[in-house]
């Protein structure tokens, strides 16, 4: 491969290559010294001295509590009313923490004091602490999954809202959790070892009873350990608590991870500015960028210490969620109708179709089949009769599927309101109409993401769900290649070479707007079951957009596609989502910068495609 | 001959009929009284008329329907957060946030100009994804730099507990709620007098003024006026218009920027605009600047949707400050389609006689709906579907003319 660079490009390279290094070095000499004796040394100090701290006070608290005590009893004795006793305590309380102060009692020095027994038993209690902690998220993790499965979900709490999705992981209420033996039986480990720690602390603080170091277990325990701990928040807690001064030594301790992860960063960005001209030649500036931001939410992930595996699982559910919908973009496109916005014709065949299987009492994998059987059905017969509307259009396609598939959506909207469909699950309680979330519990909620599922280094893998549209993108692979496929791609190449030989253009445009409509149908269907909910009203007339810029950002025009453009488009959109909300959640928390990001970008790269679409050229 | 013109003009003015026949179907299922619907249409009116003008210059340029009007109306936001910000009240607020609405919002329509310029053929669909990613744009701002970046004072304007701005802009604290509609209001009799004068004046003027005295149209013209004047005076039609109260100053701006749109079309610039049009590689080989016209079009237009929607919030009295510019677009468009107009073709008078019908639909449509369906919701829904469904059909059926006028010489070739 010959790569033209510039010589800004090499300078650029060399400067962040050079700044990468060193942020690397530092980073990796951090990480490496966190497990060293200075740096283990360095926090515990930081922990003893919070501990010492928290103790002091405690101590300086129960000398001026015994002082109070004894200026209230002289008073009394004097017979002194009440206020005279309250006038008293007042004075002393100001009295004995000066004087506390200037005994020294609730100061103490690390280094005055001989720290071995004290650490032995702080460690001891950190251990015990890990273990109970991560049993402690084992088994409300196992509460969750439990909740979820059985729970009768509120339905009607939810809006309608196209942020919707944004809600995905439903909130569960934790209140009904209980205690497992297990955790019991580790917790009164870590009060054991507490015990132990009390007795040292006893020893620098004579003054201390046992009362008063109960009540500080809390604030003691919380600031050694908590569920999920990492270094970091480990180090962020003892140095608030312990009031030192780290230094250098501490802040590349600190920041270590960062550091090094942000040097990766820098490579990845130095090797995509060095080979800049390939790149955009292979991947078009909006992939690009895309892409690039992608790597960076991983790193940042990573930085801010989010388990990247688990949105990256997150993101593998979401691409064969949303896989089928991208799909049904591609015959659209291939067929010469451009992107097909008025997708929402299909995607209403299909939610169609599940209503049918809720209403006739359809479950499990049967009454999926069937609600895919039935939303072919209706979109087939939609898509014919939408197919020979656009042969009338030629060349106006886009603006004329948007809003005809907008006001069929608004259409749906009074028929959801007067359809006669009698189950429970469906209506609202009172009034007419159906509900615009429908719970799929009894029907097939799940079936493909639970069908052979496992798991990996703590990934589920939905392998149901991603087989099912590895085997639709199949199938359509297949169709695209035999006879049939090739003429309609030619159709959509260049509809007069096709009409010259001796295909029928219009013929073929109602077999690609028919097909898309109807994998739009089976789409929907995949996405209800991976969801859990049917989302009716207004919620399917953004989908087309979501779908259209998930397969222009694979690298589709409006003119050309192909399925591994649905497959890297799909992967890249939803990953930057998923990884989006909880990177942007961490740094800004409760925003929803997120949801800006998917309006930003869903609509800049379909602007992108139409100002690429030739439309500049045309007379 | 007259039969087939008949014909002709019920095929293309469809739309308006099936609206008049709908809006009269509506009013009788509706139970309102006719003096509470003029007083919700003129109250309608006042506020929605000139976003729907602004509309007029892009179609006739050629460019369709401008969608993007949505990001005008945001300009205009965002000068009413500031001016809310530094606390300028009064009319006086009200003008700094027309005269900060300006600068923006032809920043903008430049903006838009460009990027359109790079899909012609597709500025409808492309104008309506502008909006919307515009729209990310805007909550970018306003949730995000404002009041982070830029520090916002007022502890009206930031939602509570958290940073950004709030969902609703109150007007009414801040001053500027009706302060254009305030300054001289009068029954509709009296404006029906005031409007009829000022026209004659207008009419005498111009008169005067041409070469060629047309006097029989001119005392046609005067004697309608003053019939239509001397109508309102009628007791009936003082009830009818009981409960409306004109703005004057509203409906006088609407009828400069009626009056701004035939004077425009009339100088070099709006033949211009006419001639890229009708035809672009025409109108290139005659030495215009297509490109730049364009965007001149668009930059106009946008500059008066800031305007209108400015107009519109100063009336409201509050704003939702993330929804409030979202269906501006679809519902003026779809306004400008029931009069009449089409894609490529649109007139003062459309853009009115479409409000007009328009409006009387989400008037009347609720109550209706409740009223035979016993459910409001219905109703609601179906002036959505009315809105979108307007604008497909005259998608479609200016698309199919279009396809047919292609189809049509080669017909005539064979």
């Amino acid at each position: 491969m010959k790569v033209n660079v510039s010589k800004k490009q090499i300078i650029a390279c060399v400067l962040i290559v050079i700044l990468a290094a060193a942020m690397g070095c530092v980073g990796l000499y951090g990480l490496s010294s966190r497990a060293s004796d200075s740096g283990v040394k360095l926090v515990q100090d930081m922990q003893l001295q919070s501990i010492l701290n928290t103790a002091g006070s405690g101590a300086v608290d129960a000398y001026v509590a015994a002082e109070k005590a004894a200026v209230t009893k002289q008073v009394r004795d004097a017979g002194g009313n009440m206020k005279a006793v309250r006038e008293a305590t007042a004075k002393v309380e100001v009295e004995a923490r000066a004087k506390a102060e200037e005994l020294g009692i609730g100061a103490v020095d690390l280094s005055a004091i001989d720290t071995k027994p004290l650490a032995a038993a702080l460690n001891t209690m950190v251990d015990a602490q890990t273990v109970y902690y991560a049993e402690e998220a084992r088994a409300q993790e196992a509460y969750i999954e439990n909740y979820q499965a059985t729970a009768e979900v509120d339905t009607s709490a939810m809006t309608d809202d196209s942020g919707a999705e944004a809600s995905m992981e439903q909130a569960v209420d934790m209140s009904g959790f209980v205690a497992t033996e297990e955790m019991v039986r580790l917790q009164g480990g870590v009060d054991e070892a507490y015990l132990v720690l009390c007795e040292e602390i006893k020893v620098v603080f004579p003054a201390l009873t046992d009362d008063i170091l109960q009540s500080l277990k809390p604030t003691i325990t919380a600031v050694m350990a908590e569920q999920k701990d990492t270094f970091e928040k480990q180090y962020d807690r003892a140095i608030t608590a312990s009031n030192t001064d780290t230094g250098m030594f501490g802040w590349i301790l600190r920041q270590a991870r960062t550091l090094a992860l942000s040097a990766i960063g820098m490579v990845i960005l130095a090797l995509a500015v060095f080979f800049y001209e390939p790149l955009v030649k292979k991947m078009g500036v909006p992939r690009l960028i895309i892409g690039m931001f992608f790597v960076l939410l991983c790193l940042l992930a990573l930085i801010l210490g989010l388990s990247l595996p688990t949105q990256l699982g997150n993101t593998l559910v979401r691409l064969g969620m949303n896989g089928v919908l991208v799909l049904s973009m591609l015959p659209g496109i291939q067929c010469g109708i451009s992107l097909n916005l008025g997708m929402p014709i299909g995607i209403i065949g299909g939610l169609f179709g599940g209503l049918l299987c809720i209403e006739l009492g359809f479950g499990g994998i049967f009454g999926f089949l069937f609600a895919c059987v039935v939303g072919i059905a209706i979109s087939a017969v939609t898509g014919v009769l939408y197919g020979m509307l656009l042969n009338r259009l030629k060349g106006d396609e886009m603006g004329v599927t948007t809003y005809v598939g907008f006001s069929i959506v608004s259409l749906m909207c009074i028929a959801w309101l007067v359809m006669p469909f009698k189950s429970p699950i469906m209506k609202w309680p009172l009034g007419p109409g159906l509900r615009t979330t429908i719970g799929l519990q009894s029907a097939y909620k799940h079936v493909l993401n639970n069908f052979l599922s496992f798991e990996v280094f703590g990934v589920v893998i939905p392998t149901g769900l991603l087989l099912f549209f590895a085997l639709c993108c199949f199938l359509m692979w297949l169709f695209l290649r035999s006879k049939t496929g090739i003429a309609m791609s030619a159709v959509g190449a260049n509809p007069r070479f096709a009409a010259a030989t001796g295909i029928d253009v219009d013929k073929m445009r109602i077999l690609g707007t028919t097909l898309s409509t109807m994998v739009a149908a089976v789409g929907i269907i995949v996405y209800g079951q991976s969801y859990g909910f049917m989302q009716l009203y207004q919620a399917p007339r953004q989908m087309g957009f979501l779908a259209a810029s998930a397969i222009l950002l694979g690298g589709a025009s409006t003119t050309r596609a192909k399925i591994s453009h649905v497959v890297i488009g799909t992967f890249l959109f939803q990953g930057v989502l998923t990884l989006g909300m909880p990177v942007a959640n961490a740094l800004i928390p409760g925003s929803t910068i997120s949801e800006t990001l998917r309006i930003l970008i869903s609509n800049g790269i379909i602007i992108y495609a139409l100002t690429k679409s030739g439309g500049a050229n045309r007379g | 001959m007259a039969k087939k013109n008949w014909s002709e003009i019920i095929r293309n003015n469809i739309v308006t009929i099936m609206f008049i026949v709908l809006c009269a179907v509506c009013m009788v299922f509706s139970g309102y009284t006719p003096a509470y619907v003029m007083y919700e249409l003129f109250g309608r009116l006042s506020r929605n008329l000139f976003i729907v003008l602004a509309l007029i210059i892009p179609i006739v340029a050629g460019m369709g329907i401008n969608f993007a009007i949505t990001i005008g109306a945001m300009a205009a936001q965002i000068a009413c957060i500031l001016v809310l910000e530094w606390g300028v009240q009064g009319f006086g607020g009200f003008a700094l946030a027309a005269a900060l609405t300006v600068p923006m919002a032809a920043v903008f329509g430049f903006g838009i100009g460009k990027i359109l310029n790079m899909m012609k053929g597709q500025e409808m669909i492309g104008g309506m994804i502008l909006g919307y990613f515009a729209n990310g744009l805007y909550q970018l701002l306003c949730l995000f730099i404002f009041d982070n970046i830029i520090p916002i004072n007022n502890p009206n304007l930031t939602i509570k507990g958290s940073s950004g701005i709030a969902n609703t802009m109150d007007l009414v604290k801040g001053g500027i709620a009706g302060t254009l509609e305030n300054l001289w209001k009068l029954s509709a009799s009296q404006a029906a007098l005031v409007f009829a004068a000022v026209i004659a004046v207008v009419l005498l003027l111009s008169h005067l003024r041409s070469h060629r005295k047309n006097n029989k149209a001119l005392a046609v013209n005067l004697v309608a006026l003053a019939a239509f004047a001397g109508v309102m005076q009628l007791p009936f039609m003082v009830e009818l218009f009981s409960m409306v109260k004109i703005p004057m100053v509203t409906f006088g701006i609407v009828a400069v920027l009626c009056l701004f749109n035939v004077v425009l079309m009339r100088t070099r610039l709006g033949q211009q605009f006419r001639a890229v049009g009708q035809n672009r590689t025409v109108a290139n080989a005659a030495g215009i600047n297509v490109d730049k016209i364009r965007i001149i079009a668009i930059t106009i237009s946008t500059v008066l949707a800031g305007w209108g929607q400015l107009i519109f919030v100063q009336n409201m009295g509050a704003f939702q400050t993330y929804g409030a510019a979202d269906q501006v677009g679809l519902y003026a468009g779809a306004a400008i389609l029931v009069g009449g107009a089409s894609v490529v073709r649109a007139t003062n008078t459309q853009a009115i006689i479409g409000t007009i019908l328009f409006h009387l639909m989400f008037i009347l449509a609720p109550a209706a709906g409740k009223n035979l369906f016993g459910d409001a919701a219905i109703g609601e829904y179906f002036r959505v579907f009315m809105c979108y469904g307007v604008i497909a059909l005259a998608l479609v059926m200016h698309a199919w003319s279009s396809v047919a006028k292609k189809k049509a010489p080669k017909a005539s070739d064979k």
